[in-house]
């Protein structure tokens, strides 16, 4: 069998078992979980297109994912959009956002990058606390209208449970991952990583890091919007909590242990460690205690100190010596 | 033949140091000019400077008659300049075969959105499935002579090779003029002879070279000019036997810290 | 001038004052070790519940004292233990990226202890001096945030003479000048890695003390400190120690002055607004040293 055959095979059995998924578990917070891994797998991905395939750190990466949330249920709120254009809508206003803060960013590099788009995320959280007019400040904005159904021929689509959810995130997660995983691949993919591994050697083979890094910061701003409209009309409810440092560093605690600079790698750690949290939250009844982020903690700092590229370069190596072997 | 490059009483200067001084200079077109000097003499800066890594501080730079002054380091090479450098940098963690085709891209002509766009609508699935650039790239790879490392991670590779896989690099940008900085620095006497004729056979296809060289054998070899520099300054100029002879340039090398080996 | 305003400018020395004391720590660190410890604020929050429990059991201004010599001694020693753990292993292969992240992980991780081990519920240094005010005529303050100004001023001044005196300070500051010339002088580069990482944590410990007894004390408080050194030491160029002290007094006075006269919600954000703009215009900091040609 070729390689591209088996590739072929292989998706499509991946493909049709989380179609199959809600049919055979029918638990309702199962499904809830399902769909924050997809979410967070989205996060994940276009946090990584930044720090893992263009080596830049954006530690601001929550003021997206708020931005998006925020843009697609004031607009549903208050001019009656349909909340399908509205998850783009929130897409594009958070990569409009990525473009502004992609200007201080070209100069900037390390630890100067890291705490500017830190400020960034922290300015426009407290922006979202404050605006009470439009964001009802803390309280949030709860009571976002769910997505509208979908009507095609006889075939009715409702969205009000969390499976019904399960398969828009499915269906974004899937879009996510053609678009990124083109990109990579691309003549524009392949000019990030060599931008990411030395920018004097990239510039001498006349690509402008300036020009991509905006290019980049856009569309990497672009998908968190995107995840967090996602968010606002499943969760419905919309808090500057989103734009919170915690959330950001969720992202690159599983992009990290996932592998870094690989597809594979976030959507890895977006999924075990989005299963992991659930796992010790339901441990919290026995403990008494929440340990959760005492974990991602311990295990960020193993990941770097140990397995330097995620579960990804484990299973590689694992499948290696078994090749070897056999 | 009219000249490719040139140099109009070039001048750098870091804070209180000099390290190019009032330098004015052609390369004839087709011409290997071979620049050479002690230590710290401004060779890597005056590179540095075509190159537009940075800014001169005076004096202008002339590329097939179109003032490059102040152009920046990405646009001196979509005009047509490629430089390799001193300390090799490749992109270490992408594959040969990437390194080059990372290089092909049609920069002049397009910018990251239309890139973006051709990721969807135009090309294959990845750069490395597209036949017709992989195969413009194996042939790059074969002339430096590194076909055997295509898939290989540039960073794994060994440094002697590093430095012709920059090479190729800099090729696949399909350069008028080549800026090489010690393209044989740390190579055993065996791998030198394989540099000079990869350079003159670049050289053959009509690629104008200027080459920063300490190993005189590769450079009396293959210069057609050569061109001496001494704390910044210009100090001779001419036909290789010439200059290798000329009182001044002797000085300069047995007065200064020498290490030049002949 | 009002006295307001000028009552708004001590407070903001005051705060500066501790603001400049854990940001040297952080941009110390940096200068010798390349290191952004995004952990520097958690040392703090370290540092001042080692003094919350010092306190309930001396108390009074022996007790004040006591709770800042344990707090460095404690912070120090934990600052050592994570640069050989968490640091050391990476100096030799790190990235930027490595280095932000571990510390980051770090963060997460004292964050959540702490919380595990001491409770949500915040905690207050209580005051040795019984709530005594000093009338300085054109502004008045407790006797005890003028104590905080004058122990931070006498803390950096003793670093200065560790630093200036002392073999071990001249080693550090070469090693932060030149790192491999610094090697084949022959000084032990771990050894000053060390004392480098324990000496910027116990700074950061014993500005946790004043600044816990100036604010609230609780288990995530660490964020802040951590980002308000990070702005001080942007602001004053990294690995600047003058840098910082000065980045460290601007701010407090920033932030007091535009909590006061701007708006309260956005005091927090000052610091921010400051780096992103000194950033645009110069990417090294106001006092930073201009970075490689």
């Amino acid at each position: 069998m070729s390689a591209r055959l088996r590739n072929i095979l292989l998706w499509v059995v991946a493909l049709a078992a989380l179609i199959l998924l809600p049919q055979v578990v029918e638990d309702r917070y199962f499904m809830h979980i399902a769909v924050m891994a997809g979410i967070f797998t989205i996060l994940t991905l276009s946090w990584n297109l930044l720090a893992g395939y263009t080596g830049q750190l954006n530690l601001g990466h929550a003021a997206f994912y708020g931005i998006g949330a925020y843009t697609s249920a004031i607009l549903a709120m208050q001019t009656g959009l349909s909340p399908w254009l509205g998850l783009f809508a929130g897409g594009l206003v958070a990569a409009l956002f990525g473009l502004m803060l992609g200007f201080p960013a070209l100069r900037l590099s390390g630890p100067y990058l890291a705490i500017t788009t830190i400020g960034f995320a922290e300015i426009l959280r407290l922006v979202a606390m404050n605006w009470v007019d439009l964001t009802r400040g803390s309280l949030g904005l709860s009571g976002v209208p769910l997505l509208t159904p979908i009507q095609i021929g006889d075939f009715r689509m409702q969205f009000y449970f969390e499976r019904d959810y399960y398969y828009v995130v499915l269906a974004a997660v899937l879009f996510t991952l053609f678009c990124i995983r083109r990109l990579i691949g691309s003549e524009f993919g392949v000019t990030l990583q060599a931008m990411r591994d030395d920018e004097a050697g990239a510039q001498s083979i006349g690509i402008n890091p300036s020009s991509y890094k905006l290019a980049v910061f856009t569309i990497s701003a672009f998908f968190a919007g995107f995840a967090g409209g996602l968010f606002a009309h499943f969760a419905r409810l919309v808090s500057p909590e989103l734009l919170a440092l915690h959330n950001t560093f969720d992202v690159l605690t599983m992009a990290m242990i996932g592998g870094l600079g690989t597809i594979a790698g976030p959507i890895l750690g977006a999924v075990s460690l989005t299963i992991l949290s659930e796992a010790l939250r339901s441990m919290e009844e026995v403990l008494k205690i929440d340990i959760r982020l005492i974990v991602y903690g311990l295990l960020l700092i193993l990941t770097i100190l140990f397995m330097r590229e995620g579960l990804v370069g484990v299973i590689k190596n694992v499948w290696a010596r078994v090749k070897g072997d056999s | 033949m009219g000249a490719i490059l040139t140099t109009d009483r070039l001048t750098k200067n870091f804070g209180g140091l000099t390290a190019v001084n009032d330098v004015s200079f052609s390369l004839e077109q087709g011409e290997i000019l071979g620049l050479i000097g002690p230590n710290g003499a401004g060779k890597t800066t005056l590179i540095n400077l075509i190159s537009g890594a940075f800014p001169p501080s005076k004096g202008t730079i002339t590329f097939e008659g179109r003032d490059i002054t102040r152009e920046k380091a990405h646009t001196v090479n979509t005009l047509g300049i490629a430089r390799t450098f001193q300390v090799v940098r490749i992109f270490s963690r992408l594959t040969a075969l990437e390194n080059v085709l990372a290089a092909m891209v049609d920069r002049k002509h397009k910018g990251p959105w239309s890139l973006v766009w051709d990721s969807f609508f135009r090309r294959a699935c990845a750069l490395t499935e597209d036949k017709e650039a992989c195969a413009t790239a194996d042939s790059l790879l074969d002339f430096v002579g590194i076909s055997k490392y295509r898939n290989e991670q540039a960073g794994n590779m060994p440094y002697a090779l590093t430095k012709r896989l920059e090479i190729a690099r800099a090729l696949a940008t399909e350069p008028k003029l080549l800026l090489l900085d010690e393209p044989s620095s740390g190579l055993n006497p065996a791998e030198l002879t394989g540099q000079i004729d990869l350079i003159q056979k670049i050289n053959a296809q009509g690629t104008s070279i200027l080459i920063i060289e300490h190993v005189m054998k590769v450079i009396m070899g293959i210069s057609h000019r050569l061109i001496v520099l001494h704390y910044g300054e210009k100090i001779a100029e001419g036909e290789p036997k010439v200059v290798y002879n000329d009182p001044l340039v002797v000085e300069a090398y047995l007065g200064g810290d020498s290490d030049a080996q002949h | 001038m009002d006295s307001l305003f000028l009552q708004q400018v001590l407070n903001g020395l005051i705060t500066g004052s501790v603001y400049s004391l854990i940001a040297i720590g952080l941009t110390m660190i940096f200068g010798v070790m390349k290191i952004s410890n995004f952990a520097q604020g958690d040392y703090s929050m370290v540092g001042a519940y080692t003094a919350v429990f010092v306190m309930a059991w001396v108390g009074g201004w022996l007790g004040w004292i006591g709770s800042v010599v344990a707090a460095a001694a404690v912070v120090g020693l934990l600052g050592v233990v994570t640069e050989r753990l968490v640091f050391r292993p990476l100096m030799t292969r790190w990235t930027d990226i490595d280095m932000i992240m571990v510390s980051i992980g770090l963060f997460i991780l004292l964050d959540n202890l702490a919380q595990l081990f001491f409770g949500a519920t915040p905690r207050m240094i209580g005051d040795p001096f019984g709530g005594t005010t000093v009338d300085l005529g054109v502004a008045s303050t407790s006797l005890l945030r003028l104590f905080c100004f004058f122990f931070a001023g006498i803390t950096i001044f003793c670093l200065e003479l560790f630093l200036n005196r002392s073999r071990m300070g001249v080693a550090i500051r070469a090693t932060s000048q030149n790192r491999f010339a610094a090697q084949l002088m022959g000084i032990d580069i771990n050894q000053v890695y060390r004392i480098t990482f324990g000496v910027g944590a116990l700074l950061a410990g014993v500005g946790g003390v004043l600044y816990g007894t100036l604010f609230a004390i609780y288990p995530t408080m660490g964020a802040l400190p951590t980002l308000k050194a990070f702005a001080v030491t942007i602001l004053g160029g990294m690995g600047n120690i003058r840098g910082a002290i000065w980045g460290g007094l601007i701010l407090g006075v920033a932030e007091a002055l535009g909590g006061n006269y701007i708006a309260m919600e956005y005091k927090q954000a000052i610091g921010f607004f400051i780096i992103i703009l000194v950033l645009l215009v110069k990417p090294s900091g106001l006092f930073g040293r201009k970075e490689g040609a």
